[in-house]
């Protein structure tokens, strides 16, 4: 077995493993669905007319898939180090990316099985999300939004020394995030002073995206916007990811 | 083994050659100019207090430090920057805490060894070899104490490395697993590997090592074979005497008994010149009982890291 597939596999075991992490990762995204779901039942948005759903499904379901990215790897990265795995890895001859590499094709997998679950729950009729045909694009906005909060995720994985630490980074860094981009409130009912600051934030091109890609809103033009800048935000935060890496405190 | 590579990966050259190896943290000399070779197949023991610099000077052999100054050869390479070549050939013993968590003490090594490029047959021996069979399928979080010693052992052997780095490997172990380690040990050394390893039992560093090293405040204090620095350390020997059968102004007359003391039961006698002293005890009290005491490596060590002192 090569290292990157023994990796992925101890990864995926410990994933699994883990029941409360596992049921929270799937639930989270779902309670803000049934809440805000609940709330806006039936209800339009007055300045765009469409359903409310149609912008609370796709943000909270962005929101919750890079959450899960920069939590999962902030996660396990800090605990690495902190337990020497990180140190035992370093000294063999693995190489970074089949390390990241690792982390990247789990964090992938659990995107994805995310958002079925979330859109088969949207779907239900007491939520009312109906799908655009363009629905099978959200596939790649996806992969492209777990790559650029998953590189948020190492880097604060690399910082944060304690799990506090990783909660109260990422946290801080994605509850604001979350509201500025538009996830639990439709952008089109704020400001415009706040719609224009959305666009310094990843979650509003993965926002947009998605929901160009779910509910047809903005059609391909949208979804391709939203790819180039995610994937640029990708090999940034990638960039920063891989220089600022440190297999341990020592030196 | 391809035995005609030439000089640099000569099989038959040092294992370690450091060469005033030094290392600062701030205003602490952790290293301070040290110098010494460990050959290929030495079973080669670091000893010294806490804070001595050992686990530094470890981890710059490693590769895990760079040294401020001096060279460092491991293998005939250098360890730093992280040499990816020389990772294979190397085994690190890890703290007892890195495994791979919610995974069963198997799953931890075949990791180990996939990270290593080995199979799994590799992780089935590692793991015989250190007695923990049965406890493949638990889980690494329940495993005891002295399990996850043996676990973070295995992890260092599990790819055949030509040398080994221990960290205290026995610390936490049993008298009974501590033994079975030793052959461990013993066998991989049989079998041509060098072994480096620190630790505070120096009974088991006298038994087991080829060479060993002192270490005090960042340098070496001494270096040789155990039975070479005793030899070389305090030449006196204690004799032992239940207190019962002898007084302790009878053994202050005794000539050639420098000292004597009561501990416990036993009348305790310091002498230069045992072979005479032991023939007045048998006079005197007959020599049931009696025990001999030689001077220890602990003695000497405890004679250079100042503690012995006191």
């Amino acid at each position: 077995m090569s290292a990157y597939a023994a990796l992925s596999q101890a990864g995926y075991r410990a994933y699994t493993r883990d029941k409360t992490t596992l049921f929270f990762t799937f639930a989270f995204p779902l309670l803000f669905l049934v809440v805000f779901g609940l709330i806006f039942h039936g209800q339009n948005v007055e300045e765009s007319g469409k359903p409310y759903i149609n912008y609370i499904a796709p943000g909270v379901l962005s929101w919750g898939v890079a959450n899960a990215a920069v939590f999962g790897v902030g996660f396990v990265l800090m605990q690495w180090r902190r337990d020497d795995i990180l140190r035992l890895i370093r000294m063999t001859p693995v190489r970074l990316p089949a390390v990241l590499g690792s982390r990247y094709v789990l964090a992938i997998g659990i995107g994805i099985v995310q958002a079925v679950l979330f859109v088969c729950v949207a779907l239900l009729p007491s939520f009312g999300l109906s799908l655009a045909s363009s629905w099978p694009l959200a596939l790649p906005v996806l992969v492209l939004g777990i790559t650029a909060f998953l590189a948020v995720g190492v880097v604060v994985g690399t910082y944060a020394k304690t799990p506090e630490a990783v909660a109260a980074v990422a946290n801080c860094l994605m509850i604001p995030m979350a509201f500025l981009s538009g996830s639990f409130f439709p952008l089109d009912a704020m400001p415009g002073w706040m719609q224009s600051l959305s666009r310094v934030f990843p979650l509003r091109y993965l926002n947009d995206g998605i929901s160009a890609a779910l509910t047809g809103s903005g059609g391909s033009g949208t979804i391709a916007t939203s790819c180039a800048v995610l994937a640029a935000f990708a090999l940034v935060f990638g960039a920063i990811a891989l220089k600022t890496f440190r297999w341990s405190d020592k030196s | 083994m391809n035995t005609t590579a030439p000089s640099s990966a000569a099989p038959d050259g040092p294992a370690v050659a450091l060469d005033s190896v030094h290392k600062r943290y701030g205003s602490t000399q952790a290293v301070d100019g040290v110098s010494l070779t460990v050959a290929r197949g030495e079973f080669f023991g670091l000893l010294g207090p806490n804070g001595a610099g050992k686990t530094t000077l470890v981890e710059i052999m490693e590769g895990q430090r760079q040294a401020d100054s001096g060279t460092v050869s491991v293998l005939g390479t250098s360890p730093w920057p992280r040499n990816v070549a020389l990772l294979p050939r190397i085994g690190v013993q890890t703290q007892a805490s890195a495994f791979f968590v919610r995974l069963t003490a198997r799953e931890h090594l075949q990791t180990v060894a996939a990270l290593y490029g080995a199979d799994r047959e590799a992780a089935e021996r590692a793991l015989a070899s250190v007695g923990l069979t049965e406890q493949g399928e638990v889980r690494v979080d329940d495993l005891s104490g002295g399990q996850r010693q043996r676990l973070a052992i295995a992890s260092a052997l599990v790819h055949g490395p030509e040398l080994i780095f221990l960290d205290e490997p026995t610390a936490a172990l049993d008298p009974q697993a501590r033994r079975d380690l030793w052959q461990v040990l013993r066998d991989l050394k049989g079998a041509g590997r060098t072994i480096i390893y620190t630790t505070h039992h120096l009974d088991e560093a006298e038994v087991l090592c080829d060479r060993v090293a002192i270490m005090v405040s960042g340098r070496i204090a001494a270096l040789d074979t155990p039975a070479r620095m005793i030899a070389g350390g305090s030449p006196t020997t204690r004799l032992l005497v239940p207190a019962e059968r002898l007084t302790l102004e009878a053994a202050r007359a005794i000539p050639g008994v420098m000292a004597a003391s009561l501990e416990a039961d036993m009348v305790v006698l310091e002498t230069l010149e045992s072979g005479p002293v032991l023939a007045r005890v048998d006079e005197l009290a007959g020599l049931q009982g009696v025990q001999t005491r030689t001077a220890s490596l602990e003695d000497v060590y405890l004679e250079l890291t100042g503690a012995g002192a006191a």
